[in-house]
């Protein structure tokens, strides 16, 4: 899941950014609302989670215009401005989930698995498609009782992959969404990240799930045998 | 909350001042009407006079015989007043009975001995009575009782209410709006000094909470982190360490400046060289990093200038001062600090090179929390602290600070001491 982590504060946004990339998301940090407000005209986030008070752009107008543009992902608040009717301005400005700092960063993870749960195929504590389950807690994937383990990355390409299922993914996209703003990954990384995905669902007869689209670049289509 | 305030305000001055106009209408309607029976009495009295002075007494055949016929109403020897106003008149002898009466309403015995009544008759109608002994040759010879409608007087002060009625209560509005108006005066200062609690609150709560959720946030982040590397760890427990001593110099500042309000007493005071004091400060200071990147000038008189004061205070007043400065200004720039006379004051001058502040910053730069650039002054460790305690140290002492600055060129500061 990729993550836009929008605080003006290094003290607090180091953290921060730390025990969400330790928690399997792709994160992009901004420290302030300029930067931020370029950083989603670039990409599309599966989850803002925004300061109120920054320099430049506030957090809330921030909120507000992400909304006027159209753009669904949830968005968490996270701020110092503890009062009813700061949340209520907070909630009405466009934002899912409000939560006062200094924030417990167990329940900060619990809301962020929470906001990421609002994709149609989330099931559980996993995410399914056709009969494909992918349990992020346990980095594994399972088809008709058999399991497979995947490696960190690999299970955040498919995750990528099955939040956005039968839609043509192109290279740049999937770069984007697993790898942070900033870096830069080698030519060939996402061709052998795929290669090795697709060997594990080899395993679980699902190879073929992946296919490439030439010139453009990769879509997840389950086959579904009809008997 | 103001409103409620001012509501409550202008409703308490309009309650005052319009009991006070009730009051006062009341006391002039009461002397209006002391001041009307009065020349109503006089012109009874007068009338009164007239007839008894007609009243003869005459002697026949050794006996005393009363002669009321030249009395003016009473008597048929005399032409009738025209326009008496009396609508009865009565003599009554030496045993208060009746003897001869003009008018309707009569009473056959005199019930008073003499003054002035007012009385009511059948018909609903005032009458003002007097009742006059009359003596000659110092024995009394009888009673007359003269009575007048009091409808003229009755109409005066009826016209004289009305005038009440109308004037007092537009007083009354015309008072509510003055105390809505006043209100709304008192309550300025207030507002400012509540908006400016309210601004202040509100920053000394982000200023504190910003360092304590790092602080929460770090430690929680080392505590769940499953990451081995030591150094990383290390370097959390340095980040904890820094903002956490940050915050005990923010929490230092907010005390200091709670602390030291209105002058210092006597006995902290002691006389202090400044010359001294600059010269020891400067030594200090230019071995700082802020001040290894510029050329800092200390320019102290010959004469040895002395104040009283404190002198802990007053240097952390210049090395505030003086750390303002030098953050502010860019490498190979210039501070000058200097030491001079100027009428009953000394006067320390710190002037720079640096960028200098915005017109439109100058008039809050000395409030509480402050900064002109807030990402800027986060970095360099600033709290918008600095200018507020020089301030307040130098009102402590009974001087004052003032501050020229051009944007991007430079800027002076002046703080103006009594000299001893």
């Amino acid at each position: 899941m990729q993550i836009l982590l929008v605080e003006d504060d290094f003290e607090q946004l180091e953290p921060l950014q730390g025990i969400l990339s330790e928690a399997g998301y792709t994160v992009d940090a901004a420290e302030d609302g300029e930067i931020a407000q370029w950083l989603i005209s670039q990409k599309d986030y599966d989850l803002l989670i925004i300061d109120w008070m920054l320099p430049t752009i506030s957090g809330l107008s921030l909120c507000r215009q992400y909304r006027l543009s159209g753009k669904t992902a949830p968005v968490l608040m996270l701020t110092a401005k503890d009062t009813t009717p700061d949340k209520v301005m907070g909630l009405d400005a466009g934002a899912d989930d409000y939560l006062v700092k200094p924030a417990d960063l167990v329940e900060l993870l619990a809301r962020v698995r929470a906001l990421g749960r609002r994709v149609p195929n989330w099931q559980g504590d996993s995410l399914r498609i056709a009969d494909l389950q992918l349990h992020l807690a346990e980095l594994s994937i399972e088809r008709n009782q058999v399991k497979v383990e995947l490696s960190p990355r690999e299970a955040q390409l498919l995750e990528y992959l099955m939040r956005h299922p039968n839609q043509v993914l192109t290279r740049n996209q999937l770069e984007e969404a697993l790898w942070e703003c900033g870096t830069e990954p080698e030519s060939n990384a996402l061709t052998v990240l795929v290669r090795k995905l697709r060997h594990r669902l080899q395993i679980l007869g699902a190879g073929d799930w992946i296919r490439t689209v030439y010139g453009m670049g990769y879509r997840l289509k389950p086959e579904i045998y009809e008997w | 909350m103001f409103n409620r305030s001012r509501r409550n305000l202008a409703s308490w001055f309009t309650l005052a001042m319009g009991s006070i106009l009730v009051v006062f209408a009341a006391v002039v309607y009461y002397l209006k009407v002391v001041d009307e029976l009065e020349g109503l009495d006089r012109l009874l009295y007068k009338k009164a006079s007239v007839m008894v002075a007609s009243v003869k007494l005459e002697m026949h055949d050794g006996q005393q015989q009363l002669d009321l016929e030249h009395v003016p109403l009473l008597g048929s020897m005399v032409q009738p007043l025209p326009d008496s106003e009396l609508v009865y008149a009565g003599w009554y002898d030496r045993q208060k009975q009746l003897v001869q009466f003009f008018g309707k309403v009569k009473s056959d015995r005199l019930l008073v001995s003499g003054g002035f009544d007012t009385i009511k008759t059948d018909s609903q109608v005032w009458l003002r009575q007097v009742t006059l002994p009359v003596y000659q040759h110092g024995l009394l010879i009888g009673y007359l009782q003269a009575r007048m409608p009091m409808t003229a007087m009755e109409n005066t002060l009826a016209e004289f209410r009305l005038v009440l009625a109308i004037a007092v209560p537009i007083t009354l509005a015309v008072v509510a709006l003055t105390g809505w108006w006043l209100g709304g005066l008192a309550m300025q200062p207030i507002r400012h000094s509540y908006d400016y609690l309210q601004r202040f609150t509100a920053d000394a709560s982000h200023e504190l909470r910003s360092p304590l959720t790092a602080i929460i946030n770090n430690a929680q982040y080392g505590l769940l982190s499953k990451s081995a590397d030591l150094e990383g760890q290390r370097q959390r427990f340095q980040k904890i360490f820094d903002i956490a001593k940050s915050m005990s110099a923010l929490v230092n500042d907010l005390l200091f400046l709670a602390r030291y309000q209105g002058h210092l007493p006597t006995e902290f005071l002691h006389k202090i060289d400044l010359n001294q004091l600059l010269a020891q400060i400067t030594d200090d200071y230019a071995n700082q990093p802020d001040a290894q990147h510029l050329s800092l000038v200390a320019k102290l008189p010959s004469n040895s200038i002395t104040v009283l004061g404190d002198a802990n205070l007053l240097r952390q007043a210049v090395i505030n001062l003086l750390s303002n400065a030098c953050k502010y200004t860019h490498a190979g720039g210039q501070v000058y600090l200097q030491l001079f006379t100027q009428s009953h004051w000394a006067v320390i001058q710190i002037v720079d090179n640096g960028i200098g502040i915005p017109e439109t910053d100058l008039p809050y730069i000395f409030e509480r929390f402050y900064r002109v650039d807030k990402k800027r002054s986060r970095k360099t460790g600033g709290f918008g602290l600095g200018l507020a305690i020089v301030q307040q140290i130098v009102q402590s002492h009974g001087g004052k600070v003032r501050i020229n600055s051009t944007f991007k060129e430079g800027t002076t500061l002046q703080v103006f001491l009594p000299l001893y």
